[in-house]
């Protein structure tokens, strides 16, 4: 049997706070307890309640959900053979128990339920619980629903090379993607539940022996101090249990990709699973990992190498890029070429406002375009783009509203933002970028500086479950270089799998 | 909470801080006079005429507006006034923009003004944060730094982009601003700069040519070295790129000149010093490798014989150029601009002392010994001429 230590703690408090408490124990007469059920679910439509001769002679009487139940299950796998079954005599729930369980080979885990608010609880997960006349004691089966959607490819997380299906809303499945690449019992799979009425499972899957005991113990505590009615999405435990959560900078990767989650799994890290979302989290991370994609690893170091530097200087041009031309093109003009500086100040002759409104425009512009392009529906989709390129290209050039440097400037940008692989490192780069702008124009080159040293000093100070944020540069690990500055080569990356062990600790 | 409290009060103190101070210097591209170039010159009451040549950005084509042709690129402005700055004062009361010397690459001695000395501007060149020390140092020969800035040039947008580059471009003799400084500073070197003068004047064809060297002394201009003088200069001081010479190697004939032309390839200079009383002595001797370019003669380049003849007579020709110019640098203009002085000084640093206040009255009289070693080392595609008739 699974502890149960998560029921009893936020959810009796929340239903305290409701006023709604179930005390009531289990009645020996049927029509008793079916009045108790039917109160308790008042109004609840998808509620059944059958009455049927348990092994052709026992009068009893199963409940369910009728919405979260498999009709083919229900049908073949309970009621047949607990109907087609041939009479026997059962004197106590004990021996009633015995039969379910040895004798009935296509019934799922029967379980025992005691008390009226443990059959609530099953009842509201999912499960067929079955009363019989004059016993105290009632069964519950686990006919598990049948609500999920297909194995598709993330769209988020597209690759070239590497597996196509991604993460869905279901708990279970996202779990056996896992167990499908990592086949060893050390695989631990440990199931809690948060929130007060959503009651969702949340699973905390790391390997023994490689993950820092010390970091699941961590993540287990945290988990448990969440006191929130509902738990929705894996962005609600993400905020809850982050080490900084007022840091715009992520502790934690979310992803849909499976081989992502096994290879962290594999460097000891721990992945949080949270059912009813298909962004899984890993954790600890540092700040190199959101610019690594699963992918990195698939194909020719050399190349994957310089991706990720190709990467780096595309993050630092989505942090930098606006406030550096502001600074450069309202204080040091002496540091553009002549020929440059002349045509730039050709191109800002006919523009009515200073480089930071300008930039600031577009900016928000361009923010509000990608946020557009989100929310609208597919079909109008092509339309913004369209709107929005004629928008940005042609009209405010034109119009001679925005200077053409300040376009390209905007447009190098926000392509670089999209390089990044993790979303949130991308916002909080997207985020940076504006008071970086603010210090550009207020106080030049020397501002721009202040601030990405205010970034860094910010870097260094966080960590994601104990582990430096900014590892393996600070504090420096030559070893772990290979993985953060390079891909290296796998023959090198293995050696420095045996370590991590201790390099987490 | 209260750690953020106190964060946001620390940079909010900051932000204020940093606005009180009142130096916020911020200026956009568009609120700028570019200057391209400045010029120099005096007048005949003894004033400074100061020429700016300013980037007109709107004559420049860009994506927007096509074309810029027909609409002027640069605008050329000048003042009087006693001193650099108070004529520049007075052309910023003529700008709705403000002059900015941050892109200035060329500035202009009038050649009158050089001859009268520079004392008046140099301070200005060094105290103007602005001002960077990468531009360059020419002196107008046969005109006025003013003529030279109103000059238009064909090739570029901007005369004074033009002058840059022929001076940047290695192809010909080029000073920079520090170069130039620390020259007139030095006690054992006189500075030099480039000469610009302006060719086929009152034609279309107007264009400038920088084919000539300013000799100072001092802070004075004492005269111009020739072309072929400039170019011993360029080869002396460690600039080979395109450095040519021809030679007359025979007597003329009907059908051959009888000249060879060779290029540099690899030079070195050894300069040997020594201090006897009262005065120094110094052996200059110069080794090169060169590459025949043009063979007007009847010469076989690839006997070993003739060979040798001519690279003995091609020392000996290019000596005697070196030792002409030599005079007229050392006896007519007396300026040291190839630095004899600083030789001496890292040779005999102690005898320097004595000496280095007199310099410039012991200079003329040093005798100069000129040693010339040339090889060639290459001939080209070919070893003897295409045209020499074959005789067997």
């Amino acid at each position: 049997m699974k502890s149960k230590k998560g029921v009893s703690g936020p959810f009796e408090k929340k239903l305290k706070e409701l006023n709604y408490t179930i005390e009531s124990k289990i009645g020996d007469n049927l029509d008793d307890n079916e009045l108790t059920i039917k109160q308790l679910f008042a109004n609840c439509s998808d509620l059944v309640v059958r009455r049927l001769h348990v092994f052709g002679s026992i009068p009893g009487m199963a409940v369910y959900l009728e919405v979260l139940v498999d009709n083919q299950l229900w049908d073949v796998g309970f009621l047949e053979p607990l109907m087609l079954h041939e009479p026997v005599s059962i004197d106590s729930p004990l021996k009633l128990y015995e039969q379910l369980k040895y004798k009935l080979a296509s019934i799922v885990q029967p379980r025992i339920a005691m008390n009226m608010n443990e059959i609530v609880q099953r009842i509201v997960r999912g499960e067929v619980v079955l009363f019989v006349e004059s016993f105290t004691e009632a069964f519950s089966f686990g006919l598990k629903d049948k609500l999920h959607r297909q194995l598709e490819e993330p769209a988020s997380e597209a690759v070239i090379r590497g597996p196509r299906y991604g993460f869905i809303e279901k708990l279970d499945i996202n779990l056996a993607l896992i167990r499908h690449r990592i086949r060893t019992p050390l695989l631990k799979t440990e199931k809690l539940y948060v929130g007060g009425l959503s009651q969702t499972d949340v699973a905390i899957v790391y390997i023994e022996r490689i993950a820092p005991q010390s970091i699941v113990e961590e993540v287990k505590k945290r988990l448990s101090s969440i006191d929130m009615d509902s738990v929705l999405e894996s962005g609600y435990i993400e905020e809850l249990i982050s080490d900084h959560p007022n840091s715009p900078f992520p502790v934690m990767q979310s992803t849909q990709r499976p081989d992502l989650v096994s290879g962290s799994l594999v460097e000891g890290k721990v992945v949080l699973l949270v059912d009813g979302s298909p962004m899984v989290l890993i954790l600890p991370i540092t700040f190199w990992f959101g610019f690594q994609t699963a992918e990195d690893y698939y194909m020719n170091f050399i190349f994957a190498t310089m991706l990720r530097w190709l990467r780096y200087l595309f993050a630092f041009f989505a942090l930098a890029l606006p406030s550096l031309y502001i600074a450069v093109t309202t204080f040091h003009q002496e540091m553009i070429p002549t020929s440059l500086a002349l045509s730039l100040a050709a191109a800002r002759e006919v523009v009515p406002f200073p480089a930071i409104v300008e930039a600031l425009i577009m900016e928000t512009t361009f923010e509000a375009l990608r946020e557009a392009g989100v929310r609208l529906p597919r079909p109008v989709g092509q339309t913004i783009s369209i709107v929005g390129a004629l928008v940005i290209g042609q009209a405010a050039v034109q119009a001679g509203i925005i200077s053409a440097p300040q376009i390209i400037i905007v447009s190098i940008t926000g392509i670089a933002s999209f390089l990044i692989p993790n979303p949130g490192m991308s916002q909080a780069i997207s985020l940076i970028r504006f008071p970086l702008m603010l210090f550009a124009a207020t106080f030049g080159l020397y501002g721009v500086v202040v601030a990405l040293i205010a970034v860094l000093i910010h870097l260094v100070n966080l960590e994601s479950f104990g582990v430096p944020y900014m590892t393996p540069i600070a504090p420096f690990s030559f070893s772990g270089l290979t993985d953060s500055l390079f891909r290296a080569p796998w023959r090198m990356l293995l050696k420095r799998q045996h370590h991590t062990k201790q390099r987490l600790e | 909470m209260t750690r953020a409290l106190m964060a946001c009060k620390c940079l909010a103190i900051l932000v204020f801080l940093g606005l009180i101070t009142g130096c916020w210097d911020r200026k956009e591209m568009d609120d700028l006079a570019l200057i391209m170039a400045s010029g120099f010159d005096i007048t005949d009451d003894g004033q400074i005429e100061v020429t700016l040549q300013i980037a007109l950005p709107t004559g420049i084509p860009s994506a927007v507006q096509t074309g810029g042709s027909g609409k002027k690129s640069v605008v050329v402005l000048s003042a009087k006034g006693s001193s650099a700055s108070e004529a520049a004062g007075r052309l910023q009361q003529q700008l709705s923009r403000i002059l900015y010397f941050g892109h200035r690459g060329v500035i202009v001695f009038g050649e009158e003004y050089a001859r009268h000395g520079l004392n008046q501007v140099l301070d200005a060149f060094s105290r103007l944060p602005e001002s960077r020390y990468n531009g360059y140092v020419v002196t107008s020969y046969g005109s006025t730094a003013k003529e030279i800035l109103n000059q238009p040039y064909q090739l570029e947008l901007i005369p004074s982009i033009g002058i840059n580059k022929m001076q940047s471009s290695k192809m010909g003799f080029s000073v920079k601003i520090d170069q130039f400084l620390d020259a007139l500073s030095s006690q054992g070197r006189s500075p030099v700069t480039s000469a610009i003068r302006i060719l086929h004047k009152d034609s279309d064809k107007e264009t400038f040519s920088i084919d000539r060297a300013a000799v100072y002394l001092g802070n004075k201009l004492s005269g111009f070295l020739e072309p072929d003088e400039l170019k011993l200069l360029r080869w002396w001081i460690g600039e080979t790129q395109q450095v040519k010479f021809t030679i007359q190697l025979e007597p003329e004939e009907a059908d051959y000149k009888g000249t060879l032309g060779v290029e540099l390839l690899q030079s070195g200079i050894k300069i040997r010093t020594a201090v006897k009383n009262p005065i120094p002595e110094v052996w200059v001797s110069f080794h090169a490798l060169v590459r025949a370019i043009d063979n007007d003669t009847k010469l076989d380049l690839s006997s070993s014989n003739i060979m040798k003849r001519v690279e003995t007579q091609l020392s000996k020709q290019i000596q005697t150029e070196i030792e002409s110019m030599l005079v007229h640098v050392q006896k007519n203009l007396k300026s040291d601009i190839f630095g004899i002085g600083e030789e001496i000084h890292i040779e005999h640093p102690y005898a320097w002392k004595k000496i280095r206040s007199k310099w410039t009255d012991i200079y003329p009289l040093v005798p100069v010994t000129v040693d010339v070693n040339i090889d060639i080392e290459r001939t080209g595609k070919t070893q003897t001429p295409v045209h020499i008739k074959k005789t067997d």
